[in-house]
């Protein structure tokens, strides 16, 4: 005989009668500090003050400890040196543009570079930018989010954000996959599956990939244009939270409210905290490095085979007048479709050759982050979504692209520093 | 916490906040200008300008939440509201400690920093929070007194078979 | 024989797989941490039993993607043990889910978890009371530090299907629908 719905809650009802007693209960100082960050008026300072903080670790932690206190050094002043060296800069054979240096046109002559992102060689950039850059940015970043999670932070912050998300058809709980795409795209979108609806599926995932930067790029930039990381946030923030109203407005389907328990804060365990770190980052580094490595070898051997100037041609006039980038920025957008990183790194090469004014390089750095999702990501979006919604996924990116590289750019237009 | 240490706790909490206040004020009038060094007092946000607005609002924060905590001490609540400002200033000025530390250990020229630019690092002027970060440090003792407390109060404390 | 692991999302169902099983799942301080079902071995009675970790589901009516696997697992495997994880401090939401297993005829260990947050909470439980009156193993744990874990595996060849019925007669009695309304 199986029960109704109501006979179960009689039955529970009857049975906790008899065995639960609830004791007077008494607020605890953990309890008090619970309500208050999960309040408004206190909850927001304390936000402020949690993403300050794992801002700031992130930055001195990534980038002034390891990347520029160590790893700058280690990769140009002797690995760069070494190889280029050993290989004695030759520069003529095609084996050595691809692998070591592929040197860049100065005043009509190609000259050795000298240092790893402009190098761009599989065993030079190749091995730069996930090992002297990007294994720090995500070492942070997870270090910061085992954290928040053990300690029982995210679930607050779900709530403190809730009201906002709802505006664009998603439920605090999003704020949970959209921190874990600040490492990796990859799990935060597997981190949908929480999600009630496939509406608010395709809007989640579709944000996602689109509108938040993963912790190798965030590395890699901040390694880059540190000075402009704030104006590409907001732009990034704004883009999230516009094309997300808009696209619940479109969306057909419903987005309920997702029932969530916020659990009671809790010390962080060591070896938890360790071991998460332990897996999560192995992880990355084992779908990251093969990605880098094909992308610097397919970047190289467009360039050699001529490949890269013909696309350069081609494409160039339109990423000039509608984004407003110089044609040079083809090859980074390719690269950007296996590693974005990678790409970011690229466009670090262009800079220090000089071709590329300030809001270029702005305008560029958020084309990258926005206009296709890395391969990994992309493949594990066919996985999740089904076919009607994958296409719609890829049509309001290529729409969000257009839309908003344009918009930057006349914004840039009517700022007057485009 | 008894009678005396309440007291205690509402004038030390309300010179502090006010303290926090006064600093934080600083902090915002000097984040849009072009930052103020005051002895060794730093508010110029030299490692980034683009951080010194945000501390400015964590601190006056900081000092809302003194403040508003001395009214009825004791009270669980109230308690609760000085401690999340002093965890407050914990973060900011952990992090100033930290950026700290990581521009000491590596050198300008070679691998590592000589012991002198190792310890020239840690040389004065400190930002507003690292001055902060001792005086804050009392709200440890209010919390052992409390959390003491609720041991004894529970009625009942079991432990799992 | 095979054992799973059910309960809400959010009562430690990771850390019970990974104390059970040695492995690696991560263990995260809010709901929905795992999406897909992990498997894993434990040993058990001199033999290794494969433990798979549900993912949290709030009852068998699925409502996300989630329960919908939760179900589709405990419909595969029909023939294993199910050690049902609850909230100590939220028996009575965990209990629903519980009843609905032991209703489909699956053997059931109840597990009180976060029995320290229960009793923080002032929730006093009579665990030989509910034992009686459900008829499956019921064993209070701490998973975060272990309690609780050596009686839990002891306990998983006492369960048994339990006829609903028995329960309800145990319970003394419960109102039929119409009645309730």
């Amino acid at each position: 005989m199986p029960l109704s719905v109501d006979e179960r809650w009689n039955l529970i009802e009857k049975i906790s009668k008899q065995t639960v007693e609830f004791g007077a209960r008494k607020h605890t100082l953990k309890d008090a500090i619970a309500e208050l960050t999960v309040k408004p008026l206190t909850g927001i300072p304390v936000a402020i003050a949690v993403l300050y903080g794992i801002w700031s670790f992130f930055v001195d932690f990534a980038g002034t400890l390891f990347t520029d206190g160590f790893m700058v050094r280690l990769f140009d002043e002797h690995w760069l040196p070494f190889l280029q060296n050993a290989f004695h800069n030759n520069l003529d054979n095609w084996a050595y543009r691809l692998f070591i240096d592929a040197g860049h046109i100065e005043n009509g002559v190609l000259v050795a570079s000298d240092n790893c992102l402009e190098a761009f060689g599989v065993l030079t950039s190749g091995f730069f930018v996930p090992f002297g850059v990007v294994l720090w940015a995500v070492l942070a970043f997870y270090l910061m989010f085992a954290l928040l999670e053990d300690v029982g932070y995210l679930p607050r912050l779900a709530v403190l954000v809730d009201t906002v998300l709802h505006k664009i058809g998603l439920h605090g709980y999003a704020i949970v996959p959209t921190f874990l795409s600040l490492g990796c795209n990859v799990p935060g979108v597997t981190a949908t599956r929480a999600l009630e609806t496939r509406k608010q599926r395709f809007l989640m995932i579709t944000l996602l990939s689109v509108f938040v930067p993963c912790g190798a790029q965030i590395g890699i930039m901040q390694d880059l244009v540190p000075e402009l990381m704030g104006w590409i946030f907001l732009t990034l923030a704004i883009g999230y939270l516009g094309f997300g109203f808009i696209l619940n407005k479109i969306v057909p389907g419903k987005s309920p409210e997702i029932i969530m328990d916020v659990p009671p804060y809790r010390m962080p365990m060591m070896k938890n905290i360790v071991s998460k770190l332990w897996v999560r980052t192995s992880r990355f580094l084992l779908v990251a490095v093969p990605f880098v490595l094909l992308g610097c070898l397919i970047v190289g051997l467009m360039y050699l085979t001529g490949a890269m100037d013909w696309l350069a041609t081609v494409l160039g006039p339109f990423l000039m007048s509608w984004f407003g980038v110089p044609e040079e920025t083809v090859s980074p957008l390719i690269a950007g479709f296996l590693r974005k990183d990678l790409a970011v790194g690229m466009l670090g090469g262009l800079m220090e050759q000089g071709i590329m004014t300030t809001f270029q390089v702005f305008t560029s750095v958020v084309l990258l982050c926005i206009y296709f999702p890395c391969l990994a990501t992309f493949a594990l979006m066919l996985k999740e979504e089904n076919w009607k919604e994958f296409l719609g996924s890829i049509a309001s990116l290529v729409a969000m692209v257009l839309v908003y590289g344009g918009l930057i750019h006349l914004v840039g237009i009517m700022l007057e520093v485009a | 916490m008894n009678e005396l240490e309440e007291k205690f706790g509402q004038i030390y909490f309300a010179v502090l906040g006010a303290v926090a206040l006064a600093f934080g004020a600083a902090e915002l009038i000097a984040s849009a200008g072009e930052g103020l060094t005051w002895g060794i007092l730093d508010s110029s946000g030299a490692a980034d300008p683009m951080f010194l607005p945000w501390r400015a609002i964590i601190l006056l924060s900081v000092g809302f939440f003194y403040l508003s905590s001395v009214k009825n001490f004791a009270e669980i609540h109230q308690l609760a509201k000085a401690v999340l400002g002093s965890i407050m200033i914990w973060i900011v000025a952990g992090m100033a400690i930290w950026s700290r530390i990581a521009s000491s250990i590596p050198g300008e020229e070679t691998w590592f920093n000589s012991l002198e630019g190792f310890l020239a690092s840690y040389a004065p002027p400190y930002c507003p929070e690292m001055f902060l970060l001792p005086f804050s440090l009392v709200i440890v003792y209010y919390i052992l007194k409390e959390r003491e407390e609720e041991a004894e109060g529970l009625s009942y404390r079991g432990k799992a078979r | 024989m095979k054992i799973l692991l059910m309960g809400h999302p959010n009562v430690g169902k990771s850390v019970f797989f990974n104390r059970l099983t040695g492995a690696k799942v991560f263990e995260s301080n809010y709901p929905g941490t795992t999406v897909d079902f992990t498997k894993g071995w434990m040993r058990f009675g001199g033999e290794d039993v494969e433990l798979i970790d549900v993912p949290g589901a709030f009852s068998l009516e699925p409502k996300d993607r989630a329960e919908e696997v939760a179900v589709k697992m405990l419909e595969e495997n029909r023939d294993s043990v199910v050690i049902c994880v609850l909230d100590a401090s939220k028996v009575e939401r965990g209990l629903y889910l519980a009843l609905e297993i032991i209703e489909r005829g699956y053997p059931v260990v109840v597990a009180l978890n976060m029995w320290d947050v229960a009793e923080d909470k002032n929730i006093r439980i009579d665990v030989e009371k509910l034992e009686r009156i459900l008829g499956v193993p019921v064993v209070p744990t701490i998973a975060i530090s272990g309690e609780g874990f050596k009686e839990l595996v002891s306990k998983i060849k006492e369960a048994a299907p339990v006829k609903i019925e028995k329960i309800i007669e145990n319970a003394g009695g419960v109102e039929s629908a119409a009645v309730s309304g």
